[in-house]
């Protein structure tokens, strides 16, 4: 496994436990979390949960010395190709949060309608570039 | 129906040229091994450049490593294009 579609199963196994637990419980809104300091802690254990998924991970990565510390046309290739698909959806997300959302929504659900575009749009780069590696397509340069 | 196919005969060479491994071929030519690996799968298509790097390591003109077959599109459009005149 390259170093970089290794890194980006880390940030999938991060983001999705991570964002699928904050999600639910700001859907369930259960009576803890109400107010700003609490939604605060809330986004912080998330964020904590997926950054030590990838240190751990990258921890255990240190080892393999096989791995050349370069990047070449084809990883090159297949991260242009998944941050294109990415910013497609982010522009996709942040038209949605910011000039549809302050008319109907306000305070965190404003905040958490961003978070679930920065978050679906880095999901989504993330598993594109697990398939650009993974996948039996034939990529060109 | 035909497919755009372009093999490659990446992993034969190497076998001649002593074993050379992947990993040594890929950093002859600015490679890493799993890309070397990838276009020996027909799993990537290299740029140009690195084409000829690797016909160059094997002292091979590029089209004795790689071979490419037109697809079903291409066979179709040729069939409608005009032969150029004899001479041109």
């Amino acid at each position: 496994v390259s170093s970089y579609e290794y890194r980006a199963w880390l940030m999938l196994w991060g983001l999705g436990p991570a964002y699928i637990a904050y999600f639910g419980l700001q859907i369930a809104a259960p009576a803890w979390l109400v107010t700003t300091p609490q939604r605060l802690i809330c986004f912080a254990a998330a964020a904590g949960f997926q950054a030590v998924v990838c240190l751990i991970g990258m921890t255990l990565k240190g080892g393999d010395r096989d791995e050349a510390p370069m990047s070449d046309e084809r990883d090159e290739a297949i991260d242009s190709r998944a941050t294109r698909a990415a910013y497609y959806l982010l522009m996709i997300g942040a038209v949605a949060v910011g000039m549809g959302m302050p008319f109907s929504q306000g305070g965190w659900k404003i905040v958490n309608g961003t978070l679930l575009s920065v978050v679906l749009a880095e999901a989504l780069r993330n598993a594109l570039i697990v398939r650009g590696y993974r996948g039996g397509r034939r990529l060109a340069h | 129906l035909p497919i755009e196919t372009l093999t490659n005969d990446i992993r034969v060479m190497r076998l001649l040229a002593h074993d050379m491994t992947q990993a040594n071929l890929g950093k002859r030519v600015g490679l890493t091994r799993q890309t070397i690996a990838a276009i020996e799968q027909g799993r990537y298509a290299p740029s140009l450049e690195v084409a000829f790097r690797i016909a160059y390591v094997f002292g091979k003109s590029i089209d004795e490593v790689f071979r490419w077959t037109p697809g079903d599109a291409l066979l179709g459009s040729q069939a409608e294009t005009p032969p150029a005149p004899d001479g041109a």
